[in-house]
């Protein structure tokens, strides 16, 4: 759906300014997760160290669209589309936010235990960790292109981290049954698992509210649980 | 439930036609706003619920608009009788030259509803009581209305308006010559008359159709593009016409 | 291109100010023209306001007077011989003149002087047999003479007053018996072949009652007229044609009106000649067309918006104009009347037609009596010989005017008050 331009220019610009400033920051906030899942892949501290000192760009970013959308709604009174554009900006600005947080959190904990882990329950992080990598690329995809389809795939595939998330707990739980010295590592480790799974959430959030954008309706009822 | 249905209204000015196949259906004891850029029709639709159209010589309603069943265009409608149920308030507040009293007390007097001198001032007194005027005029009823600022003018004109008890007030654009207090004062008042009366207002101010109304119909050229309820206009219209004016994208 | 720009501004004050030049070149020079019109009529019209009396002494000789009875009735004094009397009061200023030339002293005043002296006795009964003085009015010779109008030096064969006569009032001068007096029967006595005695009674009442009768008429009917092409007759090609033919009739000249009316007001309805009857209804067809015009703009001129705010109250057509339109229209139409009335008073060549030119020494007391007209008796008066005319004919421009200033006046007052009540 294309829109004809608006008759205020200015207005029209200000508009293009706030999407361009979310698909910055949801840039912003993909590099630092994928940071993150790096560190741990690659066994590369820095990058964790790196990803936890960019989370204060992604909240700069936060603050900064949430000026725009106060003043969007304070001089402008946006309207339908406009107004859902406006709107939506700022619920995804903040679950950007959250999911940069939740990288950084991680990435503490990292810098915390190293990167010297069990295998098994590395790789389990790892290929959660991708996935979700993955949703929020397809959600800013689906938020930079207007892709229906594309936000709708990303919440119906949410039901696979969560199902992940839940093997990998218990795989996590079996491993320190058999290895009990690695009671502190395998514990960050479960909260690692758990704020992969949120970010997950999140990214499913965000497609909501592209599809809301898009569409003026809510993505409800039957999303299908884990 | 519909208070006026509108069936395949179409307007012609000479040989202009100005409303295409409009059908509408006004809910009872709701504010139903029209909205539209200017010459799309809206006022003139409006102008039709009172036959104040037949003012205009070259004009030709075709189409059937019912009040509570009652055929309002029809030849053998008795037009001073619709119009003391169907009030209406203009654009420019348009007191009558005489005083703030006998500009309420004008309709009841011409329509007979008053029987003696207490029970016109009983009227005034309520209808500007109902219009939020009172306590600001009740020590000068004989002043000239013509001298109070101007949204006390229209809501002056609102009280005339109530004063026969209608039961539909049309307003065409009331609030366009008012600064914002007198358009929030204006505002309270249809919030306020919508429990008893049917309103139908024509604005220009998309926001203040957003503010008052339950129902938006966006006319253009002409046509009714799109009518429903007017979070929904607002929200997420259906027709994409609808979606460029009120964002601001026309032309 | 500063100095090019710099030259184009100079250039258009300069334009402006010469235009405002002009303008105040021509208010200057319509404003001279009006101070030398009412400069001249002043000047030569103030002394009408003035009367002058001879005073003389006069005995009420029961014998002259030829009557006998010891103590005389009302009757015997009314049917007197004041003849004898009147004539020695005038004789006796010069005692010495011989017979055959005392018509010299009797024309110095007044051919009613007669009467004046009848009139005198008649208020007091008991100056019977009493030698009193008695004032008596000035020929319009001696009174042009007192008011230094008329030449005295130029040769005696061209001249009314002869050297005898002046003589005689150099005396009467000195001694202090010519009285200069506020001019009170100029106001009170109809019109006179003899100009001392002349007044503007019977064409002030004549003007008065041509323009009620004009007011009558004109105004409901115009009102009327105005009020169903306006508001209630369809816009079509008649009242289109109706409505040109009022705007031509506005601009026919106003003899065609007078012809109108004596050829129907007289010839086919055979109403009295030479009334204010007649032509008030002949001014009122030159009026109509002009209160029509006038209360047609001033109905346009009520705002859309109150016709409307009347009939979404659910009041009829009728209720409309008559509560709201007509009444906020009235302003207008009566000033739209006064200037019709106002145009009327000054016309003169209608009421000459339908006979009102007609010599009238009555003051009409209804409009049926013949009358004369302010502006017909200011021509009337300018055709006459007379030298103490001329004054009178700028006396009456004087009172026409003041007329027209009061009803101006009038207007204004009762528009104020209108505007006042409407808005």
């Amino acid at each position: 759906m294309s829109e004809k331009p608006h008759i205020v220019k200015s207005y029209e610009e200000q508009l293009q300014l706030l999407k361009d400033t979310i698909v910055k920051m949801g840039t912003g906030v993909e590099k630092q997760l994928e940071n993150t899942i790096q560190s741990l892949v690659k066994k590369d501290i820095s990058l964790a160290e790196k990803s936890i000192k960019d989370d204060e760009l992604t909240d700069k970013y936060e603050i900064n669209i949430e000026e725009q959308v106060v003043n969007l709604i304070a001089l402008r009174q946006p309207m339908a589309i406009d107004l859902r554009e406006t709107v939506v900006a700022l619920k995804v600005s903040s679950d950007l936010e959250r999911i940069g947080d939740l990288a950084k959190n991680i990435s503490k904990r990292l810098t915390k235990i190293g990167t010297d882990l069990p295998n098994d329950i590395t790789k389990n992080f790892e290929i959660a960790g991708l996935k979700a990598s993955k949703q929020v690329n397809a959600v800013l995809n689906s938020y930079l292109h207007r892709a229906k389809d594309t936000a709708e795939n990303v919440w119906n595939s949410d039901e696979e981290i969560d199902q992940m998330t839940n093997s990998n707990m218990e795989a996590a739980v079996k491993h320190l049954e058999k290895n009990k010295n690695d009671i502190q590592k395998v514990t960050q480790l479960l909260f690692m698992l758990k704020n992969i799974e949120r970010i997950g959430d999140h990214a499913t959030n965000i497609a909501e509210q592209v599809y809301f954008l898009i569409t003026g309706d809510y993505l409800e009822g039957d999303r299908p649980k884990g | 439930m519909s208070k006026i249905k509108a069936e395949n209204v179409n307007v012609y000015y000479g040989s202009k036609q100005a409303l295409f196949d409009v059908s509408i259906d006004i809910a009872e004891k709701e504010v139903t706003a029209l909205i539209g850029p200017s010459g799309c029709g809206k006022s003139t639709f409006l102008r039709c619920l009172n036959r104040m159209n037949d003012v205009i010589e070259i004009c030709r309603v075709e189409g059937s608009i019912k009040m509570d069943n009652l055929e309002l265009n029809s030849r053998k409608l008795d037009v001073v009788r619709l119009r003391e149920s169907v009030g209406m308030v203009f654009q420019k507040p348009n007191p009558f030259p005489k005083t703030i009293y006998e500009n309420v007390a004008y309709g009841p007097t011409i329509h007979g509803i008053a029987q003696s001198k207490e029970e016109m001032d009983q009227i005034v007194e309520t209808s500007l009581k109902k219009a939020a005027l009172w306590n600001e005029v009740k020590d000068r009823l004989d002043e000239i209305g013509t001298g109070l600022s101007g949204g006390q003018q229209q809501r002056l004109c609102i009280a005339r308006a109530i004063s026969v008890s209608p039961e539909v007030i049309l307003m065409d654009e009331p609030c366009s010559a008012l600064d914002p207090i007198a358009t929030a004062q204006i505002e309270e008042l249809i919030d306020d008359l919508k429990k008893e009366v049917t309103i139908v207002i024509v604005t220009h101010s998309m926001s203040q159709a957003a503010r008052v109304s339950q129902k938006t119909g966006f006319f253009h050229l002409g046509k009714l593009i799109e009518f429903g309820p007017t979070d929904k206009i607002f929200k997420n219209p259906d027709n994409q016409q609808t979606q460029d004016y009120i964002t601001g994208r026309f032309g | 291109m500063n100095n090019f720009k710099q030259n184009l501004l100079k250039k258009r004050y300069n334009a402006e100010r010469r235009f405002q030049w002009y303008g105040k070149i021509a208010i200057g020079l319509a404003l001279s023209f009006l101070a030398v019109f009412m400069f001249q009529i002043f000047s030569k019209g103030y002394s009408a306001f003035q009367k002058t009396w001879i005073v003389t002494e006069v005995h009420y000789d029961k014998e002259l007077l030829l009557i006998d009875a010891e103590s005389p009735s009302k009757d015997d004094l009314e049917n007197a011989d004041y003849y004898d009397v009147a004539y020695k009061a005038m004789t006796s200023l010069d005692p010495g003149l011989p017979e055959e030339e005392d018509r010299q002293l009797i024309q110095m005043v007044s051919y009613k002087y007669e009467t004046e002296v009848k009139d005198l006795l008649l208020k007091n009964p008991d100056y019977l047999g009493k030698i009193v003085p008695i004032k008596l009015t000035a020929s319009d010779d001696v009174d042009q003479v007192h008011k230094g109008n008329y030449p005295r030096d130029i040769p005696e064969k061209n001249r009314r007053v002869n050297d005898y006569q002046l003589q005689i009032y150099d005396m009467l001068n000195e001694r202090g018996d010519i009285l200069s007096e506020f001019n009170i029967s100029f106001f009170t006595s109809p019109d006179s072949r003899e100009a001392e005695l002349a007044g503007i009674a019977s064409s002030f009442m004549g003007t008065v009652f041509s323009i009620l009768v004009c007011l009558a008429f004109s105004f409901p009917v115009a009102v009327l007229a105005a009020i169903y092409l306006e508001e209630f007759a369809p816009k079509n090609k008649f009242t289109d044609f109706i409505e040109v033919n009022i705007n031509n009739l506005a601009a026919v000249p106003s003899i065609v009106f007078g012809l109108l009316g004596l050829g129907v007001l007289l010839a086919v309805f055979n109403l009295p000649r030479s009334t204010p009857l007649v032509g008030g209804i002949t001014l009122s067809l030159m009026t109509l067309p002009t209160i029509i015009i006038a209360a047609r703009a001033s109905l346009k001129a009520v705002p859309p918006s109150i016709r409307e705010a009347a009939l979404a109250m659910g009041a009829s057509n009728m209720q409309t104009t008559m509560h709201h339109t007509v009444p906020l229209s009235m302003p207008g139409t009566l000033s739209g009347t006064i200037i019709g009335l106002a145009q009327a008073l000054g016309e003169t060549a209608p009421l000459i037609l339908i006979g009102m030119v007609a010599f009238v020494n009555t003051i009409p007391g209804t409009p049926v009596d013949p009358a004369a007209s302010l502006p017909v008796q200011i021509y009337i008066w300018s055709e006459s010989a007379e030298r103490g005319f001329v004054e009178k004919v700028s006396a009456c421009i004087m009172v026409l005017l003041a007329f027209l200033i009061l009803m101006n006046l009038a207007a204004q007052i009762v528009r104020h008050k209108f505007e006042k009540k409407w808005s």
